[in-house]
Parts: C-alpha cells; structure tokens; sequence
C-alpha cells in the first residue's frame, strides 16, 4: 500500500499542475458540447413539434441513427472523416461537434417529455387570461418544463462529461490524454490512472449529487 | 477500384471485428446483469448500513468516471503491479463492474416501484421473505426494468468501441489499422457508422418485441 501512495508525495509538485490544466481543459471541452448540445437538442424538439410532416421525420430518424451508432465513430467520422471530403476541423472543434451531435439527440428527447409532461390546461389558461402565445410559452411553459428537465438534464451533462475522455482519441489534450503522456513519461500507469478517474469524480460526483437532490422536487 | 468493391473491401475487414463486438457486448451484459440484480437484491433487502453504504460507494465510483479510465487503470495499471489481463478480459471486465452500478440501479428503480402492499400480501398468505422476493417481487421488478435495461444494451453494444483503445480486436480496432494502411478514411467510418447500426437497428428491434411480449402489463 506504502508503495502506491509513495509516488504522489513525491511526483505532487510535478502532477498536479499538468491535471489542473487538463480538468480545465476537459471542463471546457464538456461545458462547450453541452451548450451546443442544449441549443441543438431545443431545435431537434421545435422541428420535431413542426406541423411539417418531413421535418418531424427527418428528426426522427436523426434520433435513431444517433442512438445506433457510437460516439467514437462519430468522433473518427468529424476528424478524420471529413477531411477526405475537403473539410478539416481542429480536433477541439470535432469533439465538440461530436458530442453535440450525439447528445443533442438526448437532450430533444427531454424536452420534448418535459413538454408534454406540462398539462394543456396550462396554456390555456395562460391565453385566456390574455397572454400571448409568445407570453404564454415563455412565462408559463418554459419555466415548467426547465423544472421538470432539469435533474435529467444534469445526468445527460455527467453522461457527456465523461465521454468527452473520448476525445483524447482525436487528440484533444483532455484528462485522459495528459493521463496517456504521463504515463509514458513516469512509468506509473496505476497512480496517473487512478488519479485521472479521481480528476472526473471530482468534476463529476457534485453534479450527480445535484441531480438526485432536484429530482423528487421536479415530479412533484 | 469501383467505390462498391472498395465497400465490400472495407465491410470485409470490418467484420472480422464484429464477433468480438458482439461476444465482448453479451459477456459484459450477461455481468454486469448478474453483478446488478445482486447489489441490488442486498442493497433493497439486507438491513446492514454498513453493505448499503459501500455498495453506495461502488455504484458512485463507477458511475462518475469514464469507462475509458476503467478500461485504462484495468489494463495498463494492473499491468504495472504485474497482472497482466488480456484485452478483452480488461474490456468484459471493465463494462461488466460499470455495468454492474448501472443496472444495480435500473434493478432497484424496479423494485422501489411495487406497492409495499405486494411483499406484505406475500407474507401474510404464509410465503417466507426469500419466496416474497424470489416469486412475487423479482418478477414483477424485471418487468418494469425491461425498458431501461434494454436501453441499456445497446448503450454498451456502443460502448464497446472504446476497448479498442486497449486493442481488443473489435469493428473499431479493425477500422482504425486499415486507416493506417490506406488512405479511404472517409469510407471507412462511414461503413463502421453503417455496420454499428446494422448490429444496434435489430437490437433495438427484438428489445422492442421482449417488451411488447413481456413488458410491465398496464393496468
């Protein structure tokens, strides 16, 4: 056990400096793919509401390619894909795509629940009172519907925050990346993996906490 | 080369790939099914603190790291304490004790879902504890667990790409050695985009057709 702890009191100085860095990194990386994701997700659920029949499918079938396919081939087709095609992303720039087109599909999925979880009467009442449809939406629907997506949507965010270790299989200097270079630099795999899983239970563990704190309060 | 014998090229040595995927996702499945239903059983039965408590412990340890991470401490950490797992031991391994909190989970939202009155009903027309849970809770949890473990499954069918991270001979560890040797990489994942959801289209298919058959009955 002596031999275990042994290299963190003596590599600290040198490793914790190269970890902060990277949580920072993969922080960034996962908030970036989350927002995209978010903003993605709100678009799929809109088209998906549309009276346009082609579009509700074309979602559709957007949702079922997503969920049959892996992040990682996702991830391959944006960075090494699309170059053979003339388009070549940074590898930054592909992880977040990557991950937005593959959560985004979730994130609809929640917003559309949370949309019918709130009762029709809702906005029928807000429009009699004389709101708007605009008014009505934003002041009345949206507000209940965050309620009730919130606690899942924070367990999406963990799903992607830990996929975004992915994305050191493009290259992306994340956690598991810098884990991969230290590895070869100090010859200890053991502690710098150990290490780089506490890294994300640091990140992670918080906001799981959070989600199950929030969810008996969202279904009430 | 026409793009069809190119295809039929690449759909080739991708395949050689597919048993592992398949094996490697119905070894963990079958573990992590197995490890699951257990914590569950004592973590909803056994009246200890102390088994809830670490059984709590495991499932949030697993469940807030990256399985690569898993993968990586199972496969290169171990290694350097000298065991040495093969590639797919580490994959199986690594999925399965992930799985294992996932479904631990799935098992227990399953049986927190039953009325109390099912398990006192159970007891009072004289079945023991064991045969409550054995005969009149279990079956009815599974049913309402149907749905989210089968979501489960073809998460992990995808999940197995990254063992080829740790070089277990699966679809994505084909495709990425034949990136290396040509240069038709748009080809290539677009086929191993293509052959993932051939495998999980079905998938999703026959989990649909077991709840339909099996599912919670509405009441």
């Amino acid at each position: 056990m002596t031999s275990f702890i042994e290299p963190y009191a003596e590599h600290a100085g040198e490793w914790l400096p190269l970890l902060l860095e990277a949580m920072g990194n993969t922080a960034l990386l996962s908030i970036s793919g989350f927002a995209l994701s978010l903003a993605f997700g709100l678009l799929l659920a809109a088209c998906r509401n549309s009276r346009w029949r082609a579009l509700q499918r074309a979602v559709a079938l957007y949702v079922v390619a997503v969920r049959g396919v892996p992040l990682l081939a996702i991830l391959f087709l944006l960075y090494f894909g699309l170059p053979g095609i003339g388009v070549t992303l940074d590898a930054f720039t592909a992880a977040v795509l990557g991950l937005a087109l593959a959560f985004a599909a979730q994130v609809a999925e929640l917003f559309r629940a949370g949309l019918m979880a709130v009762p029709a009467g809702q906005r029928e009442a807000a429009l009699s009172v004389g709101f708007t449809p605009y008014q009505s939406f934003t002041l009345i629907v949206l507000p209940q519907v965050v309620r009730i997506s919130l606690a899942p949507l924070i367990v999406t965010f963990v799903s992607l925050l830990k996929d975004s270790s992915l994305a050191s299989l493009i290259t992306v200097d994340e956690l598991v990346l810098t884990g991969r270079a230290m590895a070869t630099e100090y010859f200890l795999p053991l502690q710098i993996y150990v290490a780089v899983g506490l890294c994300y239970f640091l990140i992670a563990w918080p906001f799981s906490l959070l989600s199950k704190r929030l969810a008996p309060r969202a279904s009430r | 080369m026409s793009a069809l014998s190119t295809f039929t090229l690449i759909l080739e040595g991708l395949l050689a790939g597919a048993g592992i995927t398949i094996a490697v996702t119905l070894a963990s499945l079958l573990l992590s099914v197995s490890l699951g239903f257990l914590l569950a059983l004592v973590r909803q039965f056994a009246k200890s603190p102390m088994l809830h408590a670490l059984i709590d412990a495991y499932c949030e340890v697993m469940r807030n790291i990256p399985a690569l991470t898993h993968l990586f401490i199972l496969y290169f950490g171990l290694a350097s304490l000298g065991l040495r797992l093969s590639s797919i031991t580490a994959a199986i391994l690594g999925l399965g004790l992930i799985g294992g909190a996932v479904t631990c989970d799935l098992f227990r939202a399953g049986f927190a879902a039953l009325p109390k009155g099912q398990r006192e009903a159970a007891l009072a027309v004289g079945l023991t504890p064991l045969q409550a849970i054995s005969d009149i809770l279990t079956p009815q949890a599974m049913r309402i667990a149907l749905p989210s473990l089968g979501n489960y499954a073809v998460q992990l069918l995808k999940d197995t790409s990254i063992v080829s991270a740790i070089a277990a001979p699966e679809i994505m560890f084909y495709a990425r050695s034949m990136v290396t040797s040509s240069f038709q990489t748009t080809l290539i994942y677009t086929t191993v985009a293509v052959l993932y959801l051939a495998i999980s289209l079905p998938l999703m298919q026959a989990i649909r057709m077991l709840e339909a058959r099996y599912g919670r009955v509405k009441t």
